[in-house]
């Protein structure tokens, strides 16, 4: 069993207010009663309420629970952008410096992605900075090979899709876009910088699909979203269901006394 | 053994997961039907060009009309007409990149197209029809670009730019379905009485 002390503010609450979600051991537990509920620290001790975890602070309806189901996407699109980063620096090598730079920033992500994976495997989700952090990170590493490779004819931007599919299904709305918005931004200011003007289509295509990407990703786990919040109310109605035929002997049209 | 407080059968499940994703297949087909749209207004030269190719993306259009009236209404189609509305994107999109005047195969840039049929489907579909479908996107691209002779199998950078897309694309449907089996699970959770 975790340690955790119990506070209202600090983790997420089932909408009956009969669970709380553990980030530490990453389970649902009861919440406890007056009775067995651990003595609250005192205002201003180091166990106060931690401002870096709990996205609903400031992101509407995805909590930091959310994010750790996502982040497991999210570690995982990494690794692909590293392992294929690897494999195709290490293909028809030519230039020395552009070599350097590669495997620089694969490595650097590398340790970064080693870091966080170890998080999920250990059951603690990295503080969602940190996430959010490394997202930023894989767009700048993508950029900065799309920026080495001249811009639009490098052919590495099609890793902004794998960035942004993990984006997309871990962050809350608001921060995918946000997200989307500078790859897009960015991706599409060094393209049409360097593309020739018969090539803009191409241009547009790349940055309407990536926010496709964007879209779906997120209006997919904005649905689960719901879905899950439909299940526990349906949960908890079939349970007071079941309690109050118990508590009438069966007869759910017993009128109170 | 059957749990006594599960609310739903696995075909349930899968009923409802299709009901509820197909929103998203929906979607990407839109950007798909967007961006075509867009590139044959902008890039045909004359009007024999642009007479020919956009029909394709009007019947496409009127296809997606059909079944996102259909979803909005509450009488989303089977998983076999999703399924093979699904199949007719990567046609489609298969076609683009090997008849797209001026580019084919392996130089034409239209293969992004592919990213979001891909991903969407992985969102809504099992593994094993996911996977099917993935490598079905994958044979259709590798294949337009062996057929249009674009691919000199010499390991060299054309080789090296198809193996990189074609990851992509894997990786695409891999995220996608890994995601969908996370949120699959955290529902059957909740389902039997343990929030996930």
């Amino acid at each position: 069993m975790s340690a955790t002390y119990w506070d209202p503010h600090d983790h997420l609450v089932s909408p009956d207010g009969k669970w709380y979600w553990d980030g530490v051991t990453r389970e649902w537990k009861a919440v406890p009663t007056a009775s067995t509920a651990p003595e609250k620290p005192a205002p201003g001790t180091s166990a106060k309420k931690q401002p870096e975890r709990g996205l609903s602070s400031f992101a509407g309806e995805v909590r930091s629970e959310d994010l750790a189901y996502g982040q497991t996407v999210l570690v995982w699109a990494r690794w692909i952008l590293i392992g294929t980063g690897l494999l195709l620096s290490f293909w028809g090598p030519k230039d020395l410096l552009m070599l350097q730079v590669q495997l620089a920033a694969i490595i650097a992500l590398a340790f970064g992605n080693f870091y966080l994976h170890v998080q999920l495997l250990r059951g603690h989700p990295a503080i969602d900075n940190v996430v959010f952090g490394a997202s930023i990170a894989d767009i700048a590493v993508v950029t900065a090979l799309v920026l080495v490779q001249h811009g639009y004819e490098s052919p590495v931007f099609i890793f902004y899709f794998a960035a942004i599919v993990g984006i997309s299904v871990a962050f809350p709305t608001l921060l995918t876009a946000g997200y989307s918005a500078i790859t897009i931004g960015v991706y599409g200011i060094i393209a049409l910088a360097t593309a020739p003007a018969e090539d803009y289509p191409v241009v547009f295509t790349r940055l309407l699909m990536i926010a496709a990407i964007a879209v779906c990703g997120n209006l997919f786990a904005r649905g689960e979203g719901k879905r899950r919040a439909d299940a526990i109310r349906i949960h908890n109605e079939m349970l007071d269901e079941v309690e109050q035929q118990s508590s009438t002997g069966g007869n759910v049209n017993v009128e109170p006394a | 053994m059957s749990n006594p407080r599960e609310v739903r059968t696995p075909k349930q499940a899968e009923q409802e997961d299709l009901f509820f994703g197909q929103s998203v297949t929906l979607w990407a087909r839109w950007s798909v039907i967007v961006a075509g749209i867009v590139l044959v207004l902008w890039t045909s030269t004359d009007v024999a060009l642009l007479t020919q190719t956009m029909p394709f993306f009007l019947v496409l259009m009127a296809v997606n009309f059909f079944l996102h009236g259909r979803y909005v209404t509450g009488s989303p189609l089977n998983r076999v007409a999703v399924t093979v509305a699904s199949v007719v994107d990567l046609i489609l999109i298969t076609a683009i990149v090997v008849l797209w005047p001026g580019s084919h195969g392996l130089q034409n840039q239209f293969f992004v197209l592919y990213f979001p049929v891909v991903f969407a489907f992985a969102l809504v579909f099992t593994r094993k029809i996911e996977a099917a479908y993935t490598v079905l996107a994958i044979v259709l691209y590798a294949g337009a670009c062996v057929l249009t002779g674009t691919v000199p199998f010499d390991l060299g950078n054309d080789d090296k730019v198809l193996v990189m897309r074609v990851i992509v694309i894997a990786a695409m449907g891999f995220l996608g379905n890994y995601y969908f089996r996370i949120q699959r699970d955290r529902l059957a959770g909740l389902a039997k009485g343990t929030p996930a």
